[in-house]
């Protein structure tokens, strides 16, 4: 057998690197390829219910409401805010500044995540009376879901950087999960379009 | 890379760099360190076991059909036993063995063939095995407390529904698929991920192995196919949990909204393991015809059109629901495009082996097997793709032969001849030539044998899921025989164990490189040490191996102490940065049972859907606080910011 050669000496190498260098972005596009994928089809089966149906929403069942929802969007598009300037914080390696975007976007999220509930009961119709309220329940609550885990995800890193426990190797962690609350807070926007607005107009 | 000559300052491990790379790639010992391992090859090797041990339970399942099917009025099964053996039978194969092997045998292989350490994600990796393992159980479970599935592995709606299936059964069938879909998901966003950011430096994408282009279309269509099923299966449950109307017509519902999403699934799905499994042939095929492939370009296209194919297709199982006629003229055409890049594959392969010096081995053997009945399949596909052939043969034994001629000769078959080309890899020692050419001649014989005596059983108008048929009928003949061919595929299979469990121990030694391939895997030891590569290795040529000359060039100055992995750029395979790897921990497993407590328990109460993501977070917690628990003290930068 051959003897091995060094021909690419990679010792000076970073060992922290952001972005779409960084392992966990790539991990974090591929979830939101899935979860995405995963909303589009719900609305799609949505939009596939509205065809058998007269009316939509159907019989008497009134148009949802639009006060909480209408808020809570605009707080949901607001935690952009704290998690971008927690991811800017991270890439100076500022656990503070890291520290503070995550804590003041897990209180955000948790209010978001209370008003969900009154966020379904705007839709003023219980998910078992017909398909359009199951479908429009649907898609609310998947997104909830997705809110629910990230409040968790946030707050362990939130955690970590509280402890102090936090390692270099964290902070890109925090710019991914600014990312993937952009993607979060946005893809809401069509979703309460379609089922708040689209009653209305369908 | 015009800057590697220059930087060649750092030098080969000496034997105190090795004992570092020992020391920190060592697994923890015992069963504690098997809950808490993290290696891909740990996992693979034991969710390769996991979906083999389920191809056992589905083919006997099958055998008990055969046998009750083998003469007329034959009362070894009930009408409700046959129901839940045929569907626990397609249901294992489809969902614990089909699509799980196939991932199961990338993540072993993928890492190698790339140069790599380990995959990119190894926590995310163990916790995807044993939320499979629990989806198994749980199926398993059922089937034994008499509360096994019954409504056919795609489980149609209203038959599925609250309505006509009271009990558990059809939960738990809902709730298993729920388990593999997130289990392939999170298996294919870590395969992704490794096969872009940790190739061996200058590996750029076009001297990727065309297995491992294989799995990266495989792993896109997972990310939008199983999706859409876990959706579906998420809303039967909570029509048959929580009293959801998504599937009722009664209240606006529609039972088609099922099959549109379930085959948007079910169709990419037959191609989520035959994808994979053309990337089989084509490793095996340049190895044993000894020359390069044939046409590598084409075959990356083929294999990335059949992919993106795969999607046009779903409705062709759903001709006969009285759609548009535009809609089927469509799905009809695209039904037949995807022999397209088929021919094209095909036509490389046989090319290969024309031009080269075949030696034929087992697992060329298997390769030759799958290319005669996949052309047979092949034909047979492109008849029930035509509207009017579809609704003659719909739901007969036509179809039953079909389907069984793809998956087992375009899927199995390959899987049996990769089986033999890997196993010297993973074992160290090589299988029975001997053995392994009885198993093939007995398979493919049985297998034909029980099959194509079915075509004719469709024409003669034997329909699919019956139990038992009349004597007048006329078809006993024919069912005979298509049980004795089961049988002798049943010999081949214990052929094949006997083969496994004699030669793991007493097989030749194998060496690093038995078959004189050319993929990097072959480059290292067999089995290959913890951390893969001593020194990750540099690609010079598509044929790695073939092309490494006049000595095999390496990459150094990646650190011993902690596990390290190289991360390179995703076109180029330029090197850009050292990671530092997660260690072992048990989080993925409690993970996994929090999300098992959340599904299994909402089959009984709502509140599981309160616990379980309540247990989840703590897991979570661990998980994340516990990422670097490797011994030994930290260099400068990386200390607690
Ligand atoms: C190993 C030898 C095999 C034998 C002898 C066998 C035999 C059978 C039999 C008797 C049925 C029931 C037909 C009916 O009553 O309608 C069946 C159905 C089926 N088989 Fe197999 N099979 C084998 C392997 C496989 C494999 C490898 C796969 C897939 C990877 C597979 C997938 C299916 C599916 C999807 C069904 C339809 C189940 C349903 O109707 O819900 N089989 N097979
Ligand atoms: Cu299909």
């Amino acid at each position: 057998m051959s003897a091995e050669r060094s021909v690419l000496d990679v010792s000076g190498l970073p060992k922290v690197v952001f972005g779409h260098r960084s392992l966990l972005w790539w991990g974090t596009v591929g979830f939101m390829v899935i979860e995405g994928f995963t909303l589009v089809l719900m609305v799609a089966a949505y939009f596939y219910l509205r065809t058998g149906e007269m009316g939509w929403p159907p019989g008497r069942t009134p148009n949802p409401e639009l006060l909480i929802p209408t808020i809570n969007t605009v707080l949901l598009l607001l935690v952009m805010a704290p998690m971008h300037a927690a991811g800017k914080a991270a890439k100076r390696f500022d656990r503070r500044g890291v520290a503070r975007g995550l804590l003041i976007a897990c209180a955000l999220t948790l209010v978001v995540n209370v008003l969900r509930w009154w966020e379904l009961l705007a839709l003023n119709v219980r998910w078992d009376a017909h398909a359009y309220a199951s479908a429009a329940w649907g898609v609310v609550v998947l997104h909830a879901t997705l809110i629910v885990v990230d409040f968790f995800e946030t707050g362990t890193l939130a955690a970590l950087f509280l402890s102090g426990r936090a390692l270099r190797k964290h902070y890109p962690d925090v710019a991914d999960a600014a990312f993937y609350q952009y993607f979060l807070s946005l893809a809401w926007v069509p979703v309460y379009l379609v089922i708040y607005w689209g009653p209305r107009v369908l | 890379m015009a800057h590697t000559e220059a930087h060649a300052t750092a030098s080969l491990l000496d034997a105190g760099g090795r004992a570092e790379m020992e020391r920190s790639w060592r697994p923890e010992p015992g069963f504690w360190g098997w809950l808490v391992a993290v290696d891909h090859k740990s996992i693979a090797k034991r969710y390769i076991a996991t979906a083999f041990i389920f191809f056992l339970l589905g083919g006997l399942e099958a055998m008990v059909m055969r046998i009750q099917l083998a003469r007329p009025e034959n009362g070894l099964l009930s009408p409700d036993q046959y129901n839940q053996l045929f569907t626990m039978h397609g249901t294992t194969m489809m969902f614990l063995f089909g699509v799980p092997v196939q991932i199961a045998v990338a993540l072993y292989f993928v890492p190698l063939m790339v140069g790599t350490r380990n995959v990119a994600f190894p926590r995310l990796n163990a916790f995807g095995y044993w939320t499979y393992l629990i989806g198994g159980v749980l199926l398993y479970s059922g089937f034994i407390l008499n509360t096994g599935p019954d409504a056919g592995w795609f489980n149609y709606v209203p038959l599925s529904g609250p309505q006509y299936s009271p009990g558990k059964r059809i939960d738990v069938w809902a709730q298993t698929v729920t388990f593999t879909e997130i289990a392939s998901l999170v298996a294919a966003v870590t395969l992704i991920v490794t096969i872009l950011k940790q190739r061996a430096p200058g590996m750029s994408l076009n001297r990727l192995p065309l297995y491992v282009w294989s799995i990266l279309v495989t792993a896109v269509v997972i990310l939008f196919a199983m999706p859409s099923v876990a959706l579906a299966s998420m809303m039967l449950a909570m029509d048959r949990l929580i009293g959801t109307h998504f599937f009722n017509p009664a209240e606006g519902g529609d039972p088609l909204l099922w099959q549109h999403l379930f085959w948007f699934f079910g169709h990419p799905e037959v191609y989520i393991m035959f994808i994979p499994a053309t990337g089989f042939v084509s490793e095996i095929i340049p190895v044993f015809a000894r020359r390069k492939m044939f046409g590598h370009t084409p075959l990356v296209l083929s294999l990335v059109a059949t992919g993106f194919l795969a999607f046009g297709l779903w409705v062709h199982h759903m001709f006969t629901t009285g759609l548009p006629q535009l809609g089927q003229s469509f799905f009809t055409a695209a039904s037949l495009m995807i022999a397209i890049p088929n021919g094209v594959q095909i036509f490389c392969w046989i090319a290969t082996l024309w031009a080269g010096r075949p030696r034929f081995a087992t697992p060329l053997l298997f390769v030759i097997g799958f290319i005669v009945l996949f052309v047979c399949g092949g034909i047979t596909g492109v008849m029930v793709a035509s509207v009017p052939f579809d609704q003659q043969a719909h739901d007969t034994y036509f179809v039953v032969a079909h389907l069984h001629y793809v998956q087992i000769g375009a899927f199995v078959f390959p899987l049996f001849g990769a089986f033999y080309y890997w196993f010297p890899k993973v074992m160290g020692r090589m299988l029975s030539e001997t053995l392994g050419k009885v198993h093939f001649w007995l398979f493919f014989v049985g297998m034909n044998v029980t099959f194509f005596p079915m075509h004719f059983l469709g024409f003669m108008g034997m329909t699919r899921r019956v139990y038992t048929y009349p004597v007048e009928a006329g078809w006993a003949p024919l069912n005979l025989m298509a049980t004795v061919g089961a049988a002798l595929m049943a010999a081949g299979i214990l052929t094949f164990l006997a083969n496994v469990f004699t030669s793991a121990r007493r097989g030749a030694p194998a060496g690093d490189d038995p078959w004189g391939s050319h993929t990097l895997e072959w480059g290292t030891a067999s089995p290959p040490p913890a951390y893969n590569f001593l020194h990750i290795p540099v690609v010079q040529g598509l044929y790695a191996l073939w092309e490494r000359t006049p000595d095999r060039p390496v990459v150094t100055g990646m650190g011993t102490r902690r596990p390290e992995v190289l991360l390179t750029t995703v076109l180029d395979a330029e090197p850009d940065a050292r990671y530092e790897h997660p260690g072992p921990s048990i989080a993925p497993l409690l993970c996994a049972l929090a999300v098992g407590v959340t599904f299994i328990g909402g089959i009984f109460t709502t509140w599981a859907f309160v616990v379980g993501p309540a247990l989840l977070f703590p897991a979570l917690l661990v998980w994340m606080t516990t990422q670097d628990d490797h011994d030994g003290p930290r260099t400068e930068g990386e200390e607690p910011a």
